[in-house]
């Protein structure tokens, strides 16, 4: 919308193409995805289109009334100029409360356009298998992008159909009312308004090259400053501050380039269709030369065409554009179903309830979990793990028998955190062979059965995210008791007895306020508070002094659980049932 | 928290108008240039201003009877002048673009090395998302400002100027009128920004812990997919967007207001100019040309009030924003750099006495810690999870700040080491190794272009990463290190340190993701690393400790025992020869942890209240 409101928007939003890839071809059927998301929430919507509509077409009343008060005034009847002054309060009034309603209702209307993709994206992330699972993005930080800009891409689109329904509607209305008071001046302004449609969409293709290379540029500053946030330490002891500042300097000089040359096209087309008012007002003059100095172009029609011709650039200005929007947000929607299930956009835009307006008293949803099927026996059978053309994996098959104790060893490099991805369906990026059975029957989506409480999984460097103790643990709902057990079992019940806040206590962004081995053993305490039928521990002695690791394995034996663990120590192989060791991807 | 205290002074200090003096620094230098810009903006304005008197000299000569031909002369001249507008108008823009980043990348590097240079516990309470948006994400919004909202504002003003001189001539209550209009306008608008400025932080705010969240829990997709956390993530968002949505009311709300402002501004500046018009020109005081000219005068500051409007949002993030960078530049490191002594050349001495430590919890880490270890010898640092290990090789590094008593290297207090000499001398590899997206070769020098190929190469192959550096070093590394395995980054953290070449060395369980066969194959380099060095070696697997030659155990935050590793080995009593045991033979451990396991002192602190 013209003036007011765009929330999340960036002031760079400009309009036109973006992303990194230039490769990236746009989606078919943006119009069909886009209103899917515009109709997310039907009501909201439209009445916040009709609040603006109304916000657009009001000048067309205003600059009538004001040359209505013009002509007044050249006749000297000054007091119907009054009344028409008054009229013109009145409309203007009207105009302003339209948009002020219309205003909050579609800050409301974005924000829900932009939770919709987020929360596809989202959810198709964190699915654990499933149909609606998408696949597992490599970087966290440039996947962002995704769900801040792509998603604010789709809503300029939205936002661009709503203002040209209000900018045609205008258009209509000056237009009949132009034709009345002058015709031929009236056609001569098709010419300035059709070369700003013209010029708009012409520049599209230097915009989106322009807008591309900045985005990428973009990409790689944020990129480097993640790093170098993320490794500030590792920064300053080794001293590395000022090349890392060196290399920084570079990237974003090279992206002032690209910044630059997207802002400056945008502006122009800008400052184009803005002159063009004043251009057409020219034209309208010299045109009317004649009638002017007759008499018979008076002021009423002179007042008339200034205050049209401000408005009248609107709409061959948001047609330019929105032509542009509609490439810009089908190059987003190319990128955001990359994050979905089967890379299929219209993932990006399943209905789905959403309340987050404290106006819709949402409720958490239950959570849903497979069904617990008793582990008897468990068999990986010739499982085969390749990168491409890189076998990493060969032909491992073992079984394990409930309440036995797995370890698997083996050097660096081996394929061991592999054979554990693989086997619970978490090597995307691989393709993987071979079968797993559980009692004999083979499981077709692993990842959707191996989860609590059929499986869990402790990563070799386990994540946090921020939030307390006891939501890291059982992410979800749990009962106390087997919070309790968890944190008693993963040896981590004494450190949160001593937190300020016990359970409840908040451990910080990833969990830096507590400390590695505290970090390893809470991942622990989450892998086995839904009291899985298979726990899969992926190297958890690397944090943890021989003391604790004893005492883990202890308690792990004692609860009677069936583990599959990777260990270098000999703690894990006096006590372990089998012990597998992979070398170079063989057993 | 000693961070957290100074946060909350620097929002008190910083908010109040110390943004605006970080922006004035940042322009100083590119003060000419600016200059020539601000000639440029003044030209534009006197032709927007010239315009309007092209068409009321139409009207006025139309009134008195004239032919076509003039008014389509005054006609061109009005379409002339429109075109050059149009044609300046870029180029100011793009002066000012090229200008406005220019200047803020300097903040950007600026930031950045400020940033970097904060405590470790600034960093611990700081996501890297949340710093990115502060040093990029806050500092584009200020790009924006200074290249498209500032000659905006700057030719809006000098508008009003030029207008209000016009029409001064024409009739001086003319001028006076435009001068209190526009003043009123001013002051109105103004007085609804404060709120909107609030509330437009509070709604970065918001949407930093949206974007955070994501960004979190995708970087912990793995674990969250595998432990089938998909239901709570999302409600977490629901709850984070809704947060997003609510201050987006708000900051809207605040927003409306100052939009009723402006276009009441506006449609009142009409409906005076065609009331005050129909009285003069009913007196006979001005001509009708003169009154259009009110009416066209009205319209052109209704262009720009609009635009600055529009921009407002613009102005909002980037005086948000400008608050959030005075407030993160007056944060300031608890370790400052103020030393002047050097020690002496090679090998340092490192030495604790009385040594104290908490994080302002009244939980102390380290208690009384003295300990003398000499230049050149290699030491053995054990104890449990949080007996004060790490904190103590931090205190070595200078990460942290004893709260009590002394450390000092070559016998010169650790606070009195110029920081850059102390951070060349003193290396450190990490438990967690941070890897970056470049090249193998930019992993291993971390940038710095000094270092040979050959140097690299060599000291990959050192640390047993010979295969790697076979790939080519300039092979480029994918996002947060791809390609390699946990044990494969420990190892080039290795090499790192190889390349530097320190006088002290801290491995805090630099080899815990390797396993034992490659461990074996790093001892002999790692042997050769603490050569002629004064090394420290945090372990949790006491095998890594076989070539030390002194052992410190740590308990509960005191040194508990230190002796020749040979020494302690042999006696049986030692704490190290139980621990030794323990390690060798897993059940005999057993019976020694059935007993109740004491609270440990936790390695870092909790999280304090």
């Amino acid at each position: 919308m013209t003036a007011v409101i765009h929330p999340a928007s960036t002031p760079a939003d400009g309009d036109i193409e973006l992303p990194s890839d230039q490769a990236l071809a746009p989606v078919a059927g943006v119009w069909g995805l886009a209103w899917r998301v515009a109709q997310h929430r039907p009501k909201e919507f439209w009445l916040g289109w009709f609040l603006f509509v109304v916000f657009f077409t009001m000048p067309a009343i205003t600059g009538y009334l004001l040359a209505r008060g013009y002509g007044s005034l050249e006749r000297g009847d000054s007091t119907e100029t009054i009344w028409w002054s008054v009229a013109i309060a009145v409309s203007e009034t009207i105009r302003m409360v339209s948009i002020h309603h219309g205003a909050l209702i579609w800050t409301r209307v974005w924000i829900h356009m932009q939770t919709l993709l987020r929360a596809n994206l989202l959810s198709a992330q964190m699915a654990s298998g499933g149909i609606h699972a998408g696949q597992p993005v490599g970087s966290a930080g440039s996947a962002v992008t995704h769900f801040r800009d792509d998603t604010e891409d789709v809503a300029n689109l939205v936002d661009g159909i709503v203002d040209i329904s209000g900018g045609l509607v205008f258009t209509v209305i000056a237009g009949f009312v132009l034709g009345a008071a002058d015709a031929s001046a009236a056609v001569v302004l098709v010419f300035p308004l059709l070369s700003v449609a013209l010029v708009t969409r012409v520049l599209d293709t230097r915009i989106k090259e322009f807008r591309t290379a900045d985005r990428a540029a973009t990409e790689r500053v944020t990129g480097l400053l993640g790093d170098i946030m993320a490794a500030a330490t590792t920064v300053k002891v080794n001293d590395a501050a000022e090349p890392m500042l060196a290399r920084l300097r570079v990237l974003v000089d090279r992206r002032r380039h690209t910044a630059v040359r997207d802002r400056v096209l945008d502006e122009g087309v800008m400052a184009f269709s803005q002159g063009a008012a004043d251009v057409g007002l020219g034209m309208v003059l010299l045109v009317s030369a004649g009638a002017i100095a007759s008499g018979a172009f008076d002021l009423a029609t002179l007042a008339l065409f200034t205050a049209y011709l401000g408005w009248l650039s609107f709409l061959p200005r948001m047609v330019g554009r929105v032509l542009a929007r509609r490439k810009q947000a089908g190059v987003a929607f190319a990128r955001m179903s990359a994050l979905v299930a089967d890379v299929d956009a219209r993932n990006t835009v399943r209905s789905r309830s959403l309340p987050i307006d404290p106006r819709d008293h949402g409720v958490r949803p239950e959570v849903v979990r497979p069904e617990r099927v008793p582990l008897v026996l468990l068999e990986v059978d010739g499982l085969r793990v390749s990168y491409g053309d890189r076998r990493v994996l060969h032909d491992v098959s073992f079984s394990v028998r409930r309440g036995q104790f797995v370890v698997i060893t083996g050097p660096v490099g081996a394929g061991k955190s592999t054979l554990l991805r693989a086997l619970l369906g978490l090597a995307w990026q691989a393709d993987v062979d071979g079968s797993v059975r559980w009692n004999g029957v083979e499981i077709d989506d692993r990842s959707a059965f191996l989860v609590p409480p059929n499986a869990a999984f402790l990563s070799q460097v386990p994540q946090l995210i921020s939030d307390s103790v006891a939501d890291n643990v059982s992410l979800g709902p749990a009962h106390p008791d087997a919070l309790e057990r968890a944190f008693r079992l993963a040896a981590i019940a004494d450190d949160i007895a001593e937190m300020p806040d016990g359970a409840d206590t908040l451990i910080g962004p990833r969990g830096l306020r507590l400390s590695g081995g505290q970090r390893q053993r809470l991942a622990t305490a989450r892998a086995l508070v839904h009291e899985p039928e298979l726990v899969v521990l992926d190297d958890l002695s690397s944090a943890l002094d021989v003391e604790t690791e004893v005492q883990l394995w202890a308690n792990l034996a004692d609860a009677g659980m069936t583990v599959i663990a990777v260990s270098h120590r000999a703690v894990a192989f006096d006590r372990a049932d089998q012990v597998l060791r992979l070398d170079a991807g063989r057993l | 928290m000693l961070a957290r205290e100074t946060d909350a002074m620097a929002t008190q200090t910083g908010a109040t108008g110390g943004r605006w003096r970080a922006l004035g620094a940042l322009l100083r230098p590119d003060r000419w240039r600016w200059a020539g810009l601000g000639a440029l903006v003044a030209l534009a304005s006197v032709l927007t201003i010239t315009g309007p008197l092209v068409v009321r000299r139409i009207v006025d000569t139309a009134t008195q009877g004239t032919t076509g031909a003039e008014i389509a002369r005054l006609a061109s001249i009005f379409l002339a002048i429109a075109v050059i507008s149009q044609f300046f108008a870029v180029v100011v823009s793009w002066l000012a673009t090229v200008l406005a980043w220019r200047t803020t990348n300097e903040l950007r590097v600026t930031m950045t090395r400020h940033v970097l240079g904060l405590d470790h516990e600034f960093h611990r309470t700081h996501t890297p998302g949340e710093l990115i948006q502060r040093v990029d994400g806050d500092i584009t919004s200020v790009s924006e400002f200074l290249g498209q909202v500032v000659t905006k504002a700057a030719g809006a003003a000098l508008l009003v100027f030029g207008m209000v001189v016009v029409l001064s001539v024409l009739d001086w209550r003319l001028g006076l009128g435009m001068a209190v209009y526009v003043a009123m306008a001013l002051v109105v608008v103004l007085r609804g920004r404060h709120r909107a400025v609030s509330e437009s932080a509070d709604e970065m705010g918001a949407l930093g812990r949206l974007y955070g969240g994501i960004e979190e829990r995708l970087t912990a997709g793995e674990d969250l997919r595998a432990n089938g956390a998909a239901e709570h993530v999302a409600w977490r968002f629901v709850e984070d967007s809704e947060g997003a949505l609510v201050s987006a009311v708000k900051r809207e709300r605040a927003f409306l207001v100052m939009w009723w402002f402006v276009q009441g501004a506006v449609a009142a500046g009409w409906v005076l100019a065609l009331v005050l018009g129909a009285v003069l020109v009913g007196a006979g005081t001005i001509s009708l040309g003169t009154a259009f000219l009110l009416f066209q005068y009205v319209l052109l500051i209704a262009r720009p009030l609009e635009e600055v409007v529009h921009e407002l949002e613009t102005v909002q993030k980037a005086n948000g924003a400008m608050v959030r960078v005075a407030e993160l530049l007056a944060i300031r490191p608890m370790i400052v750099d103020t030393g002047m002594r050097h020690p002496p050349s090679g090998a340092l001495t490192i030495e604790a006495t009385g040594v104290e430590f908490d994080y302002g919890d009244d939980r102390p880490v380290l208690r009384d810690v003295d300990i003398r270890i000499e230049a050149g010898r290699s030491v053995g640092i054990v104890g449990r999870t949080g007996s004060g290990k790490t904190t103590f090789s931090r205190l070595v590094l200078r990460l942290v700040e004893p709260t009590g008593g002394l450390v000092s290297l070559g016998g010169v207090p650790i606070s009195d080491i110029p920081l850059d000499e102390l951070r060349r001398r003193v290396a450190l590899v990490p438990q967690e190794v941070e890897l970056f997206a470049g090249s193998l070769r930019d992993n291993a020098t971390l940038f710095d272009d000094e270092p040979t190929d050959a140097a690299v190469i060599d000291a990959l192959q050192r640390v047993g990463l010979g295969d790697l550096a076979e790939g080519g070093i300039d092979r480029a590394l994918g996002a947060g290190g791809a390609g390699l395995s946990a044990g494969e980054a420990q190892l080039l953290a290795l090499a790192r340190v190889w390349l530097r070449d320190p006088d002290v060395l801290v491995l805090d369980e630099a080899t815990a993701r390797v396993d034992p066969e490659t461990e074996r194959r790093l001892e002999s380099a790692i042997v050769e690393l603490m050569r002629n060095r004064t090394t420290l070696i945090i372990a949790h697997r006491l095998t890594t400790l076989h070539s030390v030659d002194e052992i410190v155990v740590f308990d509960h935050g005191r040194i508990i025992e230190h002796g020749n590793r040979a020494d302690l080995v042999g006696d049986d009593d030692s704490r190290f020869a139980r621990l030794l045991t323990m390690s060798l033979d897993g059940d005999q451990v057993d019976d020694e942890e059935a007993a109740p396991n004491e609270a440990s002192v936790p390695e870092r602190s909790e999280v304090s209240t």
